[in-house]
């Protein structure tokens, strides 16, 4: 792994000795931008105060709860208390910036303590690596900073925000810091003879040329949109639309919490443990029966027809179940009635519908996962099969001990795919389903649904339509985050990421 | 198996009756709209949904061709979205899935992980639907629609596999010795042999292209830009709507599109996909298999 002793004497010496002060002029560096961060120091002062309350229309009680200066992450409470929600979609960046700084320093120092306070080689290259995000973001941080304040003085029109020294020291420590782990990362490369991004780029420039769509596309789709979490913290008004509406902290939550939380988690987390359990059961079922069908025609025409429903789109399956299920003229209630019972009002009754969902869920995705397990069981080698034939084992016994354990990576990898959705529903099936029958709800609202009604029907809520999606959202990394750990410490083969 | 001794005589009996059955469940709702479709509106009122029709009628489709325009509009606007969609996304989707394949790029698997990171978390329905209505001001554009489904993350790990699989590292390798570069070997080397790759990623996004009625109900303006299923979903809406208000205000309920003429739709709006299948399900029958995020 690391180059023998004479080779690195060699290098060494072509590279220039190593000089030790430099490793402790950057931890001093890194402490010092670590330190800055923490919130007793002034990032955001305010000068000129009473004109500055002046020009922000604020009452005397609302001036009493404000204070001379803020650090980066108290700054929100400000926007909060002044009511100044133009600040608050800036200011909430430069917390989330700020914070992520923190925890990279944070994590640096322990990857450094981990690797045995190693100062050179791979291990060094490692601490670097994580200790130059940090200081970048916190140099980003601080940059904000001051730019938040010109911002603010541009906007109020006279000069109220000044940036505390926090600010300066920052620039100083991130900036002299970023600079110097480079220095020390570039010599401890050419000793590891790594290579960094600049001569990666050199290298495979048209690799990054081939990702440009790529880059774009998620930029656009996925990493801006995340920054619009902050609207989960405001409440959304049409005077000042939606970066200035105010800022009001974690009351969309509150609310969520105490009106609608738990049910939606129930619902979203039971529908799909058993949308996942059962579905595996019966996918892996029909492709272990399918994959001994030897005749192969009929082997074909099976797997063909169980695969068509995959095919049908939800509006569709919303005719389909509205012509089975309907009080009068359904498919259902006319066998009902010509068995001689009562006819059944499925759209009035919400205690069928977990079963009728969950049956379409079944009935449109068997046929797609049978195919997944299907490869996998045509991939394993016919020699195991036979060396067990001539052993005496039975059909069932092969399947038992060949079959099923062979199926177990891939059931993993299915499974983790949809740990990482387990909070995120079947969208399409319950809307088309169920649409905006309210009778229906308490058994099949889900947290995308809530969202969508939210989204269409209410702007006024929008605050709350978003804290749902961002608690969605988080829940459900953690639980993939969490399994996928547990996972690569026990089988690292079978980890997802 | 080859060997059949009496033991095995049930496993064969089960797995006949299984698979019968559920093969036969998954073609039965097929019938009953088609079926349905044929049968003439007023014996639907009367006697309800049968299996099978007794008495073949064409007068939904003529009900729906007589007025043709809306539904060949929504018919065009789905053509031209599954088209983009389709070619611009399996390009897009190739490319990136041919740059995390490769074993010597550095940075393959953490550019694999921000891609599959956009699965686990994200800002939610609200702040993706204000980039696009607000920010980009795209709503009632046709970009709205057909943009913010060009790439997913499983079709490119789908993708990468594909290309793991049949293009071997040696190959590769003895390209670059001859002096290949990512450019050459990307349209001259993996292209050329990645057929079923191409077919089942392809049919997946055309698939979900054609089946779009989501898009279309968040960025619409006017129903000159609909997807053919929400022309479908609007149809089938406003009559039970209609029917409700007819209900409690007496209006007279015989213009309304029937039951028949909704299922006649829904065999109008699939009728392409209905048609293809025979033909392409083989690459989707053939096997897919998906690898982790890492490579």
């Amino acid at each position: 792994m690391t180059a023998s002793a004479e080779q690195r004497r060699l290098i060494t010496e072509k590279a220039g000795p190593e000089k030790r002060s430099v490793f402790w002029v950057l931890l001093l560096c890194a402490a010092a931008a670590a330190a800055l961060l923490l919130p007793v120091f002034p990032w955001i002062r305010i000068c000129g105060a009473d004109a500055l309350y002046e020009t922000m229309k604020l009452g005397a009680s609302v001036v009493k709860k404000l204070q001379d200066s803020y650090s980066v992450f108290s700054f929100l409470s400000f926007v909060q208390i002044s009511k100044q929600g133009v600040l608050g979609f800036w200011a909430f960046l430069l917390l989330l910036v700020a914070a992520a700084a923190a925890f990279l320093l944070l994590f640096s120092a322990a990857v450094f303590l981990r690797n045995g306070r190693a100062t050179a080689g791979r291990p060094m290259l490692q601490t670097c690596a994580f200790l130059q995000k940090g200081l970048f973001l916190a140099f980003a941080a601080a940059a904000g900073t001051a730019g938040l304040c010109l911002y603010a003085n541009r906007h109020y029109g006279i000069t109220g925000f000044v940036p505390g020294f926090a600010v300066y020291g920052m620039l100083a420590a991130s900036a002299c810091g970023y600079l110097l782990s480079k220095r020390i990362e570039k010599r401890e490369r050419k000793l590891c003879r790594e290579h960094g991004f600049l001569e990666e780029f050199r290298r495979n420039w048209i690799l990054f040329l081939f990702l440009v769509p790529c880059f774009v596309f998620f930029l656009i789709n996925n990493y801006l949109p995340m920054t619009g979490i902050y609207f989960a913290f405001t409440q959304f008004n049409f005077r000042d639309h939606l970066f200035a509406s105010p800022f009001v902290g974690f009351k969309n939550f509150e609310f969520l919490v105490r009106s609608e939380i738990l049910h939606l988690t129930q619902n979203t987390i039971l529908y799909n443990v058993v949308f996942i359990v059962v579905g595996n059961v019966l996918q892996i079922l029909f492709a272990i029966l399918i994959s001994h069908v030897t005749r192969k025609r009929l082997r074909k025409l099976s797997q063909t027809m169980i695969f068509m429903p995959y095919f049908v789109s939800y509006v569709i399956l919303r005719v389909l179940v509205f012509n089975m299920f309907e009080y009068e003229v359904g498919l259902v209630n006319n066998f009902v009635v010509s068995l001689g019972m009562e006819r059944i009002d499925f759209y009035n009754s919400p205690s069928y519908w977990p079963w009728l969902i969950t049956m379409f869920y079944l009935w449109k995705n068997i046929g797609y996962g049978m195919v997944v397990y299907l490869a996998t069981i045509t991939g394993i080698s016919t020699e195991y099969y036979e060396a067990a034939q001539i052993d005496g084992a039975n059909i069932y016994q092969q399947i038992r001990y060949i079959t099923v354990p062979l199926l177990k990576p891939t059931f993993i990898i299915l499974l983790l795919y949809a740990l990482g959705g387990i909070m995120k529903g079947q969208f399409e099936l319950f809307y088309q389903l169920v649409g905006n029958n309210g009778t229906l709800f308490n058994a099949t609202d889900i947290f995308d649904t809530y969202v969508y009604r939210i989204t269409t029907t209410q702007p006024l809520s929008m605050g709350m339509g978003t804290a749902a999606g961002l608690f969605q959202s988080l829940f459900g990394f953690i639980v993939i985050f969490v399994t996928n750990l547990c996972i690569k410490r026990r089988n690292p083969e079978y980890a997802l990421f | 198996m080859k060997i059949r001794d009496r033991s095995t005589i049930p496993f064969h009996i089960i797995k006949g009756v299984l698979l019968t059955f559920l093969s036969i469940v998954c073609v039965l709702p097929f019938i009953v709209i088609v079926s349905g479709s044929l049968t003439d509106n007023l014996i639907i009122l009367k006697e309800g949904f049968s299996l099978f029709p007794r008495e073949v009628t064409l007068s939904a489709y003529r009900t729906i061709f007589r007025s043709p325009d809306g539904i060949i509009q929504a018919y065009k606007m789905n053509f031209y979205y599954t088209f983009m969609g389709t070619a611009l996304g399996l390009l897009i989707i190739t490319l990136t899935a041919y740059v995390i394949s490769r074993k010597d790029f550095k940075y393959r698997n953490h550019v694999a992980f921000l891609i599959y990171f956009t699965t686990i978390f994200g800002g939610g329905l609200i702040p993706w639907y204000m980039m696009y209505a607000n920010v980009l001001n795209l709503r009632g554009t046709t970009l709205a629609i057909w943009f913010p489904a060009l790439m997913t993350p499983f079709l490119v790990i789908l993708m990468r596999t594909f290309i793991t699989g049949s293009v071997p590292d040696a190959v590769v390798e003895s390209a670059k010795i001859d002096g290949a570069g990512h450019w050459i070997i990307f349209w001259r080397i993996v292209l050329p042999v990645l057929g079923p790759g191409l077919a089942t990623v392809g049919l997946f996004q055309a698939l979900g292209y054609w089946n779009d009625w989501y898009r279309s109900s968040m960025f619409s303006t006017s129903s000159e830009t609909w997807s053919l299923q929400f022309y479908l979903y609007d149809m089938v809406n406003s009559t039970m709507a209609m029917r409700q208000m007819a209900q409690n205000v007496s209006l007279n309920t015989t213009d309304l599109p029937t039951q028949t003429v909704k299922l006649a739709m829904a065999v109008v709006a699939t009728g392409p996909v209905l048609l293809f299948y025979p033909f392409v399900q083989r690459y989707f029958v053939s096997g897919i298999t998906i690898g982790a995020v890492k490579g």
